[in-house]
């Protein structure tokens, strides 16, 4: 489990150094189960800071949302370090940003948080309805520790942690500068149970599925922004010239849509699961990901973000790679 | 005047091959209609000279800013019509070509379907050729020289070539000495000239002739440019003797303290010689090295009293402070002559070798029955007490060829003709012997090669078609186990010697190359040609040419032709002093691009690097097109997530219109 005690330490000496912009992490957010992204300049500060069972965003996306606004003449860019709080999963995001070059390793300071799990908020707020104080919670052994109004309420993992933090295989950071806290056991074991679920249905079955999930959709973006691996300076989905996917939100329009995504993260998802918490009409977005997922790791042995020395799947290839998928 | 394109549309019936299937007076009146069509005809053979003087007199004669043929494969006449087109002053690259013929006539047999799929394809084709742009085909100067590595008979023989042309030839080998794999043959079949004979004449010319600077002990570690404008870093490996002084007396070798210690790599190991040693006496050039790893000196910095090498030499040569040394230099084209090495038997155990000191591979053999050899050709197996003339001798073909069980499903080309020519040495240096071949096939296939095979045969040597199963010892014995498939019947033949002909197989260090230069594998591990029969020399990199073992297994007439090919090849290049590259090329939207380098990797052509560019005062990495490298494959456009490339004539916005119009007709 992360040291808290260490992470206000750490975060102290790290905005302290003149070569860091900022450092990113997690503190508790106005009401209920939310959490709200913290960023320090100050070390005074880093006293807000928290890792509970709560952090459940990622914040690697902050890495590339960062706008570079254009430098006046006579002036240097800021070229300063940035630091960030990581759990296993965001972890792999940092990899995979450094495999395409999206980021410099000397540019990031990763504070490697192990991590036993992140709640479903949905499923808190299933279990705990209407809380508009805020909640704070801790792990305890197979317990979730809530500290609600009328008093603390402990809760099995297995009843509020998210699905992948159930099956998560990486809980701790695959890449850190420090580390907070020992590494935890990794129980997870991932089968891809739910995607070999969707497999099973007929092709008239599944199309059925998505048509309605997919005519939901709002295109509201959500999923694509909160991605840590979609950073396009120019996504090719806000394009007019050409127009590769039409504004009108109709149900052609946002399966090219969704499909777009996905075949763009082909070899990239980190399975973080961002896209699908922050949907804010429930689309399963994880299944679509999770087919990709699963085909790259069978077909090619290949996990994204794991291993910054290696090459990205896409542009990469071995005489011994299969071919037997191709027609 | 007006900027609206004005289009003619040529469609041509090819004899009977378009016309017999597609109603082409049909497709023509279809494509007058069309938007921004000015002209259309259609004429028997547009690809010949009254065919391609239509499209001139029109272009004159109608205005005509934009050309569609309606014929054959873009392969087959794209440059044909582009030249067309210049010819009456348009840019070559307002061409476009609709495929009636591979893509319609040829596969189809219904007439009226045939005709409407010849419409949208013509259709097809005026949609994007009003949005073709003009391209001009950079020229670069091509530098006047050639970097050959590989110093074996290919390497040799595409240096002494390309050299007597007249031009710089730099040939870089990774041993102390030229020659190769040829230099440790005895004899070569089927004519049985001695191999050091006819190949050492071509090794001394290679280390004399003016215009080839010969760097041997030496390495290149990079290689980067494009066509015409290599830039290579060779590393110059440490010999400690100076070449300059050393006489190639030998006065050093003969007073080295670990003279006759160390296993000769050159005689696979069965011959000894000393840390500071010559491979073998014609070695080019004849200057002695250091073995650094077993040179006392060099290994503990202390050699008795001290090192009785420098003492021997008379002009003070030795000098163990010489230390590596890096030669950069500019060449117009490169030819990979790095050859093969030979499979390592002990990866089929049954055959016990390395178990048996009396299974040999077939090189080994070579060594010993060489006068050269570490026995003065003399076939003696083992040493001292235990040192035996074999009597019964068993050749077993196809080790680590044709065989899927150890990844080499190849026929390694040589080894059927090797085995028959060692065999006819054995009988000839001993008469006595029984020598019998155990086979699959033999595949004598070469001029002269079949009348050899059949004068082994009648000579004594008993050719057993079956694969053994296994050799093991029985007392003094080998046997080898086996099933004669012809006679139908198992055999347990006892023998004194089994040679093993083993195959060819690519150089473990075959990588190396291909990280430089990013050549491509073929399936078999070598590196692989542009095109299997009709560019068998060169290879997917402009400039960057193969010859012998290093694109697969030959024998030595054929690696010679293709050093010869790979020459003439490399000298086209060096004598026209220029070379055209692509107009069709890639091009980065470097506002857009993130600079993730997948194209870097996808790139077969390593025409692609990432370049740090200052986007408004803060700096950014993005892609960056070699023009004289890029192919226009399209490969990078593809790949990129972003899509901040293109390729020029088949950008999105060309090819869209293209897609769009097929959807459209009804």
């Amino acid at each position: 489990m992360a040291d808290l005690e260490k992470l206000i330490t750490v975060a102290k000496e790290t905005v302290s150094r003149d070569d860091v912009k900022h450092l990113i992490g997690w503190r508790q957010g106005t009401y209920g189960f939310r959490v709200s992204p913290h960023f320090i300049t100050e070390p005074e500060e880093a006293d807000k800071l928290i890792f509970s069972p709560l952090c459940n965003s990622n914040l690697v996306n902050y890495l590339t949302w960062v706008e570079k606004l254009p430098v006046p003449r006579g002036q240097e860019a800021d070229t300063r370090k940035v630091a960030l709080m990581v759990k296993g999963c965001d972890s792999r995001a940092v990899v995979q940003l450094l495999i395409e070059q999206g980021i410099k390793r000397e540019d990031v300071i990763v504070i490697g948080c192990p991590c036993e799990g992140v709640i479903d908020l949905a499923k808190a707020e299933e279990m705990f309805p209407n809380v508009l104080e805020q909640v704070e919670a801790r792990w305890d052994g197979e317990k979730i520790v809530f500290k609600l109004p009328d008093g603390e309420k402990a809760v099995p993992r297995e009843d509020v942690l998210a699905d992948k933090c159930l099956r998560c295989r990486y809980p701790n950071p695959v890449l850190s500068d420090v580390l907070l806290g020992d590494e935890v056991k990794t129980e997870g074991n991932d089968d891809y149970a739910d995607v070999d679920g969707m497999e099973e249905k007929t092709t008239k079955e599944r199309w059925a599925f998505w048509e309605e999930q997919f005519s939901s959709c709002i295109r509201c973006y959500s999923c694509r922004n909160v991605c840590p691996m979609c950073y396009c300076e120019d996504c090719i989905l806000d394009r007019l010239n050409p127009t590769w996917i039409n504004r009108s939100n109709n149900i052609s329009e946002n399966t090219a849509f969704h499909l777009a995504r996905a075949f763009h993260l082909a070899g990239r998802c980190i399975e973080c699961g961002e896209c699908e918490r922050v949907c804010p009409v429930n689309i399963p977005i994880m299944t679509l990901n999770r087919k990709l997922t699963k085909e790259v790791r069978e077909k090619f042995d290949y996990d994204p973000g794991t291993d910054p020395d290696s090459k990205p799947l896409q542009a990469s290839y071995l005489p011994n790679d299969q071919e037997n998928f191709i027609l | 005047m007006n900027n609206k394109p004005r289009i003619g549309v040529y469609v041509c019936h090819c004899g009977a091959n378009i016309a017999k299937t597609v109603d082409v007076e049909a497709v023509s009146e279809f494509a007058s209609h069309l938007p921004y069509v000015k002209v259309a005809r259609n004429y028997a053979y547009m690809c010949s000279d009254p065919g391609q003087l239509l499209i001139r007199e029109d272009i004159k004669n109608e205005g005509l800013t934009r050309v569609v043929v309606a014929s054959c494969s873009p392969r087959m006449h794209e440059l044909t019509f582009r030249k067309t087109l210049a010819a009456a002053g348009l840019n070559p690259y307002y061409l476009e070509m609709a495929n009636i013929r591979e893509h319609c006539s040829w596969v189809h047999t219904d007439r009226d379907e045939a005709t409407a799929k010849a419409k949208r394809l013509v259709y097809s084709a005026v949609a994007k050729a009003r949005l073709l742009e003009p391209l001009t085909e950079k020229e670069v100067e091509v530098e006047p020289s050639a970097l050959i590595v590989g110093g074996g008979i290919a390497g040799i023989q595409a240096a002494l070539d390309i050299a007597a042309a007249g031009f710089k030839v730099y040939m870089v080998e990774k041993t102390t000495s030229v020659g190769g794999k040829m230099s440790q043959l005895d004899k070569t079949f089927p004519t049985l000239d001695c191999s050091a004979c006819i190949l050492t004449p071509k090794m001394v010319d290679v280390a004399s002739h003016p215009n080839i600077e010969l760097m041997t002990y030496s390495k290149v570690e990079d290689i980067s440019g494009y066509v015409g404008n290599f830039d290579v870093k060779v590393r110059k490996k440490a010999r400690y003797v100076d070449m300059d002084k050393c006489t190639g007396c030998g006065a050093c070798a003969e007073e080295c303290r670990l003279r006759g210690t160390i296993p000769n790599d050159y005689d696979m190991g069965l011959g000894k010689r000393g840390a500071i040693y010559l491979p073998f006496p014609q070695a080019v050039p004849a200057k002695y090295t250091i073995d650094p790893d077993r040179c006392l000196m060099l290994t503990r910095g202390k050699c008795g009293k001290g090192p009785k090498c420098v003492e021997a030499c008379a002009v003070g040569a030795v000098n163990f402070e010489q230390e590596d040394e890096i030669v950069e230099f500019k060449v117009g084209t490169v030819i990979i002559a790095t050859g093969y090495e030979i499979f390592d038997a002990s990866k089929k155990p049954e055959y016990g070798y390395g178990q048996y000191p009396n299974v040999i591979n077939g090189l080994e053999l070579e060594r010993l029955v060489a006068a050269s050899g570490p026995t003065g050709g003399e076939i003696v197996i083992g040493k001292g007490d235990k040192a035996m003339v074999p009597k019964e001798v068993a050749f077993i073909s196809c080790v680590g060829s044709r065989d899927d069980s150890v990844d080499k499903p190849y026929c390694s080309r040589v080894c059927c003709m090797y085995s028959a020519k060692l065999a006819h040495l054995i009988l000839e240096k001993l008469p006595e012997a029984n020598v019998r071949i155990y086979y699959m096939d033999v595949r004598a296939f070469g001029k002269g090669y079949e009348e050899f095979y059949d004068r082994v045969r009648r000579e004594g040597v008993h050719y057993i078609r079956g694969n053994p199963s296994e050799i093991f010892k029985r007392g003094d014995k080998l046997v080898v186990k086996a099933e004669d498939t012809l006679a139908g019947r198992p055999l347990e033949d006892e023998v004194d010697l089994v040679v093993l002909a083993v195959g060819l197989e690519p150089r473990q260090d075959a990588r190396e190359i291909i990280d430089i230069l990013k050549l491509s594998q073929s399936a078999d591990g070598f590196y692989m040609e542009a095109h299997p029969k009709l560019a068998p020399v060169d290879t997917a990199t402009d400039g960057v040419y193969l010859a012998g073992c290093a694109q697969g297994p030959k024998d030595i007439p054929d690696t010679v032709a293709q050093a010869k090919g790979a020459a003439a090849s490399a000298l086209i290049l060096l004598s026209s002093g220029q070379v055209k590259v692509q107009a069709q090329i890639s091009i980065v939207d470097e506002s857009t691009c993130r600079g993730c380098g997948f194209c870097v990797e996808i790139c077969p052509y390593g025409a692609i690097e990432l370049v740090e560019i200052n986007r408004m005062g803060n700096m950014a990495q993005v892609a960056r097109v070699n023009e004289a490298l890029c192919k226009g494959c399209g490969a990078c456009a593809a790949g990129c997530l972003s899509g901040s490339i293109q390729q020029r004539s088949f950008k999105d916005q060309q090819i869209l219109p293209q897609i769009a119009v097929l959807g459209a007709m009804k």
